[in-house]
C-alpha cells in the first residue's frame, strides 16, 4: 500500500481518536445547542473513520430532525449509503421530528448515561413525533458511542 | 355441596419440609435473575424475513412463523422440575417481542444489565444479534409504527404517546384473555388439527371461494399450522428427556426424564389420562400461546375446575396421593415464574415489578350454580400457602349463599399467611354483572379472571381487558385548565370547557368535567380500534383461537370476533382522587363558598404554599369517598354511571363493547408523580389512589369504608375492579379473628362489593422493609391487582403500599399513620381526614390563610 495512504488512514485514526475524545469530553460537560450539533458532527466524523461503527448503519437509510419548541434552533440528521450528514435546519419527510423544551433535555435524552427515552417523554421535556424506532436506534447508537469510546477505533 | 373429601382443608401436615422437592425448586425460583432471551424474536424474525413472504395470508404466514418457532425452540431442562418444556430459552427468562414493545429496549442493549431497577443480563452477544439482526427487520413493523402509517400519525397517537393522558394497551400487546385448556386436554392437539382440517376440506369442496370462505380456509389451516408447531416442540423435548435419560447417573433424575419423555410422546397430542400429563399438556399449550402472544396476564382460568376430573381419577385409582398431587401443582405454579416482562427503565417506573400475571382462578360455583369448591381448591391454596411465588396471581371465588363458610375462612387463612394471597371474587356480583352485559348464564358463572382482577367467561370471551389505562386525574386537571394541564404546559391539549373561574354552579363544572372526559374516552377508543385494525391486518392470533369456543365453527379467528363474546377493557386511574376533588370543589366553592375558584386554582397551582389553611379546610372538611357522606356517594355513583354510559355505545373493531373498570397496576404512583395539586386537597406529585380504593387516610370506619365501595353499582363496572385494604395483623391461631376477617369480606360482597385483596402488614414493618431491603428480602405485597417483590417496586409505589389504609380488624377503625413518615401521605397537615376535632370557624379563605 503506498506510503501516502498509509499516512492518510493514521491521519484520520488520529483525528477520530481526538474526535471521540472531544465527544466524550462534552457530553460530561454542559451542555448548549451548538453542543447538539457538534455531538452529532461528531458522531457521523467516527460513522466515517470507524468501521466497526459504521456497521450500525450500513443498508441504514433514516431522517432525524431535531428542534427546539421555540423553534430558534433546528439541526437535522440524515443516514444514507452508509453515511450520516448533519446540517443546519429542517430535512423533509423526516422518520421522526424531535421538539425539545431545552438542549439540555434533548442531549440527556439521546446521550444519557442512562438512555431513557420514555423518561423524558414522561418528564414531558421531549416530544418525538414520528417512527419511535428511528428514535431507539438513534438513542442506542448515540449511547454506544458514549460508552464504548475510542474502543470503536 | 362441591367435592370436598379432605379431612384437613388446611392440609396442614403438608409442608415444604415434607415435600422436599419444591422447597428446594422454589429456592433456585425465588434467588434468579431474569436474563433477556432472543430466541423467539430470532427464529420469527428469521423465518418472515427468509423463509416467507408478502404474497401469503398473512394468518398462515404468522401462524408458520410461530411454528417455527416452536420447531426449533431448544428442549431444556433446567431443574428437578416434574413438568416439560420452558417459556424461553434461560431458567429465568424475559423474552424478546419486537413486534409489540421489544423496540423499546433498544436504547439499553449495552446498560440493560446493569441498569439499577430490575436489571436483566444480556450477552454482548445477543446485544449485537438484536442490534443488527433482528431490530432493524421491525423498524417500520411493528404494531405501533404499522398504525401510525396507516393511520397518518393522528392527533390520538400523539396524545396517547404524552403518556400522561391515557395509554393504549394495543400497542404492547393484546394478550390479557383466559383461553381454555379443557378441550385440548380431552381429546388432544391432534384431534383438533383433523377438525381444523376437515372444515378447511369442507370449505374447499364448496368450489370457487368468495372473500369469506377464504379467509376462513386460511383460518383453519393456519390453525392446523400453528398446532403442528405445538406438537413439533413436545416430540422435541421427549426425544431430548430420553437422552438425557439415557446418560444420567442419578436414578431419581433419570426416571423423571424417562416420565417426562413418556408424557411429551403422549400430550398435548393426544388426551390426557393422568393428572401429571394434563399438568403437562396444560403447560406445553400455555408456552406455546406465547409463541405467538406476548407473555402479558395470558391467564390459565379455572385450573380447580378444568384439572379436577384428572386428579379425581388419579386419586380414586391409587395412582396419586396427596402429595405427588401438590407436588405437581407447585410445579406447575413455579413453571408460571419461568418469564419475565421485558420492559424498558422508565415502564419499570409505571408498571414496576409486576409479573407476568397469568392468574388462576378457584372455587365459586359451578355452569349450574351449584357450590364447584373441590379438593383441588384446598390444595392450590395450601401450595399457594407454602409456595408464596410471585406468580400465579391466584383468584378466589367466593359465592356467600353456596359456598361453605369453612372456604371463606381458610381463604382468610391463607392471606393472613402469605400476607397477600389470594384476591377474593364476588361470584354472586360477578356473575350478575356478566349476565346483564349480555354473557348467558352458564358462561358468567364459568367466569375466570384475566391477569389483575378483569373477569372472562373462560375460554368463551375475548376481552383484551387492557386496551385503555385512562387517567381521571389528567381529564379533571384538563377541566380545570380549560383543555390544559400543567405538566404539558400552555397548549391546549383537548377541547376547551370554558375557564371555571365563571361557573356558576357546581353542574356547570360537572357537565366541563363530563365533556373532557367524553372527549378523551373518544379519542382512547378510536386509536384502540385503529390498533385492532391493524392487528386484523398483521397480526392475527389463529394458536390462541384454537383454544377458544367460537372461531373454529365460525371459521375465523379472535382478532376478527371468532370468540362467542367480545370486549376491550378501558380501565381508570385516580378514581378516588377524582371523585373527592369533584365534591371538594362542589362544597368549597359552590355550597358552602369556603374559597372562589380563581382563589383555588392558584392555590392549586401554588401546590397550596400559601393558602395552608384552605388546604387544612379541603382535606379535613370536605366529603371523602370511602365515608357515608351523601356528596360522596353521589359523586362516586355519578362517575361510575357516567363512565359507562359513555363508554357503551362505541363498539371496538371485533364488534363487542367496551368495558370500564378500576384497577391500576403501578400507574397511580407512576401518574401521580406527573400531576399537580388537586382540590381534595393532595399535594402535587404525590401518589394517587390505587384502583377502586379510597384515597389513604380518607376513610375512618372500616364498615363504613366497605359500604361506600360495596355500595357502588357493580352492573356500571363490567371491567372489574381492585379494591386494596390492609390489616396490621390477623391472627390465624384466634378463630374468631379468622372469622372476623371473613365476616367483613362477606358483609362487603353482601353490599354489593366486586373484588378485594388484602396486605396484612402494619405500617411500621413496611417502612422498615423500605429502610432497610435485607429485612424483608421475600417479601411479596399486593400492588392493584397483582403481587410483587416490595423491594422490586420504585420509591413511590413502596410509599403508596406503606400509606394505604390500615384497619384494626377488631375494632373496625382506621390505624392511625406513624408521625415522621406524612410526607408519603398525598396530603398534609397531619391530622388528615380523620382526625378531630377540626373547628374552623372561618367562613371564607383566600391566599395566606
Amino acid at each position: 500500500m503506498p506510503q501516502t495512504l498509509w499516512n492518510l488512514l493514521l491521519l484520520r485514526t488520529r483525528r477520530a481518536r481526538k474526535g471521540i475524545e472531544k465527544i466524550v469530553r462534552c457530553l460530561e460537560s454542559e451542555f448548549t445547542e451548538e453542543t447538539l450539533e457538534l455531538l452529532l458532527k461528531g458522531m457521523s466524523l467516527v460513522f466515517a473513520v470507524s468501521e466497526k461503527y459504521r456497521k450500525n448503519i450500513e443498508g441504514f437509510v433514516g431522517r432525524y430532525v431535531f428542534r427546539s419548541e421555540d423553534e430558534s434552533f433546528v439541526v437535522s440528521a440524515a443516514f444514507d449509503k452508509g453515511k450520516m450528514s448533519v446540517r443546519k435546519g429542517e430535512l423533509a419527510d423526516p422518520n421522526i421530528r424531535v421538539y425539545f423544551s431545552n438542549s439540555h433535555a434533548l442531549l440527556n435524552f439521546i446521550f444519557s448515561p442512562k438512555p431513557d427515552v420514555l423518561s423524558a417523554i414522561l418528564n414531558q421535556e421531549v416530544t418525538p413525533d414520528g417512527n419511535l424506532n428511528y428514535l431507539y436506534k438513534f438513542a442506542y447508537m448515540a449511547n454506544h458511542l458514549r460508552l464504548k469510546g475510542i474502543e470503536l477505533l | 355441596m362441591g367435592n370436598v373429601t379432605l379431612p384437613d382443608i388446611g392440609l396442614a401436615d403438608y409442608t415444604l419440609d415434607n415435600l422436599a422437592r419444591l422447597k428446594q425448586l422454589r429456592k433456585k425460583c425465588v434467588g434468579a435473575k431474569a436474563e433477556v432471551c432472543i430466541e423467539r424474536a430470532r427464529l420469527v424474525t428469521e423465518y418472515l424475513r427468509g423463509l416467507s413472504n408478502d404474497t401469503e395470508p398473512m394468518i398462515t404466514r404468522y401462524a408458520g412463523a410461530v411454528a417455527y418457532f416452536l420447531s426449533h425452540k431448544a428442549s431444556l431442562f433446567f431443574d428437578d422440575n416434574l413438568l416439560a418444556g420452558t417459556t424461553t430459552s434461560k431458567y429465568f427468562g424475559a423474552p424478546v417481542y419486537p413486534e409489540f414493545t421489544g423496540m423499546a429496549i433498544w436504547p439499553e442493549l449495552d446498560t440493560i444489565s446493569g441498569r439499577k431497577r430490575n436489571p436483566l443480563k444480556l450477552s454482548p452477544a445477543d446485544a449485537e444479534t438484536l442490534n443488527f439482526k433482528i431490530f432493524p427487520y421491525w423498524m417500520d413493523r411493528s404494531i405501533l409504527e404499522r398504525t401510525r402509517a396507516r393511520f397518518k400519525n393522528p392527533p390520538a397517537m400523539k396524545l396517547f404517546e404524552r403518556i400522561v393522558f391515557f395509554l393504549a394497551g394495543k400497542a404492547g400487546c393484546i394478550s390479557h384473555t383466559v383461553p381454555c385448556y379443557a378441550k385440548a386436554l380431552r381429546v388432544g392437539l391432534t384431534s383438533m388439527i383433523e377438525e381444523a382440517t376437515e372444515k378447511e376440506r369442507t370449505i374447499a369442496a364448496q368450489g370457487p371461494l368468495g372473500e369469506e370462505e377464504r379467509k376462513s380456509a386460511d383460518f383453519y389451516r393456519a390453525v392446523q399450522i400453528a398446532l403442528k408447531g405445538i406438537l413439533a416442540y413436545a416430540g422435541n423435548l421427549a426425544a431430548a428427556a430420553r437422552n438425557l435419560a439415557a446418560s444420567e447417573p442419578d436414578p431419581w433424575r433419570r426416571e423423571n426424564y424417562r416420565k417426562m419423555a413418556e408424557v411429551c410422546e403422549r400430550v398435548p397430542a393426544n388426551a390426557a389420562r393422568t393428572f401429571r400429563e394434563a399438568l403437562n399438556s396444560l403447560w406445553l399449550i400455555q408456552v406455546a400461546i406465547h409463541a405467538e402472544n406476548i407473555n402479558m396476564a395470558m391467564s390459565p382460568g379455572r385450573l380447580d375446575q378444568v384439572l379436577y376430573p384428572y386428579y379425581r381419577r388419579d386419586m380414586d385409582e391409587g395412582g396419586l396421593d396427596l402429595g405427588e398431587a401438590m407436588e405437581l401443582i407447585g410445579c406447575l405454579w413455579l413453571k408460571f415464574n419461568d418469564n419475565a416482562n421485558l420492559v424498558p427503565e422508565t415502564a419499570e417506573e409505571l408498571f414496576g415489578g409486576a409479573g407476568t400475571v397469568p392468574a388462576v382462578t378457584v372455587g365459586g360455583v359451578d355452569t349450574e350454580g351449584a357450590d364447584a369448591v373441590n379438593d383441588l381448591t384446598y390444595l392450590m391454596l395450601r401450595v399457594t400457602e407454602l409456595l408464596t411465588t410471585r406468580d400465579p396471581n391466584l383468584n378466589a371465588r367466593y359465592h356467600y349463599e353456596r359456598n361453605p363458610k369453612a372456604y371463606r375462612d381458610r381463604l382468610a387463612e391463607v392471606i393472613a399467611n402469605t400476607q397477600s394471597v389470594p384476591a377474593i371474587h364476588n361470584d354472586v356480583v360477578d356473575i350478575e354483572v356478566m349476565r346483564t352485559h349480555e354473557v348467558k348464564v352458564e358462561h358468567s358463572r364459568d367466569y375466570a379472571i384475566i391477569g389483575c382482577v378483569e373477569l372472562a367467561s373462560a375460554g368463551r370471551s375475548y376481552d383484551a381487558s387492557s386496551s385503555i389505562i385512562l387517567n381521571l386525574v389528567s381529564v379533571l386537571e384538563l377541566t380545570l385548565y380549560n383543555g390544559r394541564r400543567p405538566v404539558t404546559g400552555d397548549k391546549l391539549i383537548s377541547i376547551e370547557t370554558g375557564d371555571p373561574s365563571a361557573f356558576k354552579t357546581f353542574g356547570e363544572f360537572l357537565e366541563a368535567f363530563q365533556k373532557q372526559l367524553a372527549w378523551m374516552i373518544e379519542q382512547a377508543v378510536g386509536l384502540n380500534n385503529m390498533f385492532g385494525a391493524v392487528y386484523q391486518e398483521f397480526l392475527p392470533s389463529p394458536l390462541l383461537s384454537a383454544f377458544f369456543e367460537g372461531p373454529m365453527d365460525k371459521g375465523r379467528d379472535l382478532i376478527f370476533g371468532g370468540a362467542l363474546y367480545n370486549s376491550s377493557g378501558s380501565t381508570h386511574v385516580g378514581f378516588a382522587d377524582t371523585v373527592d376533588s369533584l365534591s371538594a370543589v362542589e362544597t368549597a366553592v359552590f355550597t358552602q363558598k369556603k374559597c372562589t375558584f380563581p382563589d383555588l386554582l392558584t392555590a392549586l397551582k401554588a401546590d397550596f404554599k400559601g393558602y395552608e389553611k384552605l388546604h387544612a379546610w379541603l382535606v379535613n372538611r370536605t366529603p371523602r369517598y370511602g365515608t357515608d357522606d351523601p356528596v360522596a356517594v353521589r359523586n362516586s355513583q355519578e362517575l361510575i354511571r357516567f363512565l359507562h354510559d359513555t363508554y357503551c355505545p362505541h363498539e371496538n373493531y371485533r364488534g363487542g363493547r367496551f368495558k370500564p373498570a378500576f384497577w391500576t397496576m403501578t400507574n397511580h404512583a407512576g401518574q401521580g408523580q406527573l400531576s399537580g395539586a388537586l382540590p381534595n386537597g393532595r399535594r402535587a406529585r404525590r401518589n394517587l389512589a390505587s384502583g377502586i380504593t379510597p384515597v389513604s387516610q380518607a376513610a375512618c370506619r372500616l364498615e363504613e369504608c366497605l359500604r361506600a365501595v360495596g355500595g357502588l353499582d357493580g352492573l356500571h363496572i363490567p371491567g372489574g375492579v381492585a379494591l386494596n385494604l390492609k390489616y396490621p395483623v390477623v391472627d390465624v391461631t384466634d378463630p374468631q379473628d379468622v372469622a372476623r376477617f371473613g365476616s367483613a369480606v362477606e358483609a362487603y360482597f353482601r353490599a354489593g362489593g366486586l373484588h378485594i385483596q388484602f396486605n396484612i402488614m402494619s405500617y411500621e414493618m413496611l417502612i422498615e422493609a423500605k429502610e432497610d431491603k435485607t429485612k424483608h428480602p421475600e417479601l411479596l405485597v399486593r400492588v392493584s391487582g397483582y403481587s410483587a417483590k416490595f423491594n422490586d417496586l420504585n420509591e413511590a409505589m413502596k410509599d403508596e403500599i406503606i400509606t394505604r389504609s390500615a384497619y384494626d380488624l377488631r375494632k373496625g377503625m382506621l390505624v392511625p399513620f406513624p408521625g415522621g413518615f406524612t410526607a408519603m401521605l398525598p396530603f398534609e397537615p397531619e391530622q388528615g381526614p380523620c382526625a378531630v376535632p377540626k373547628p374552623s370557624g372561618i367562613s371564607t379563605f383566600r391566599k395566606g390563610d
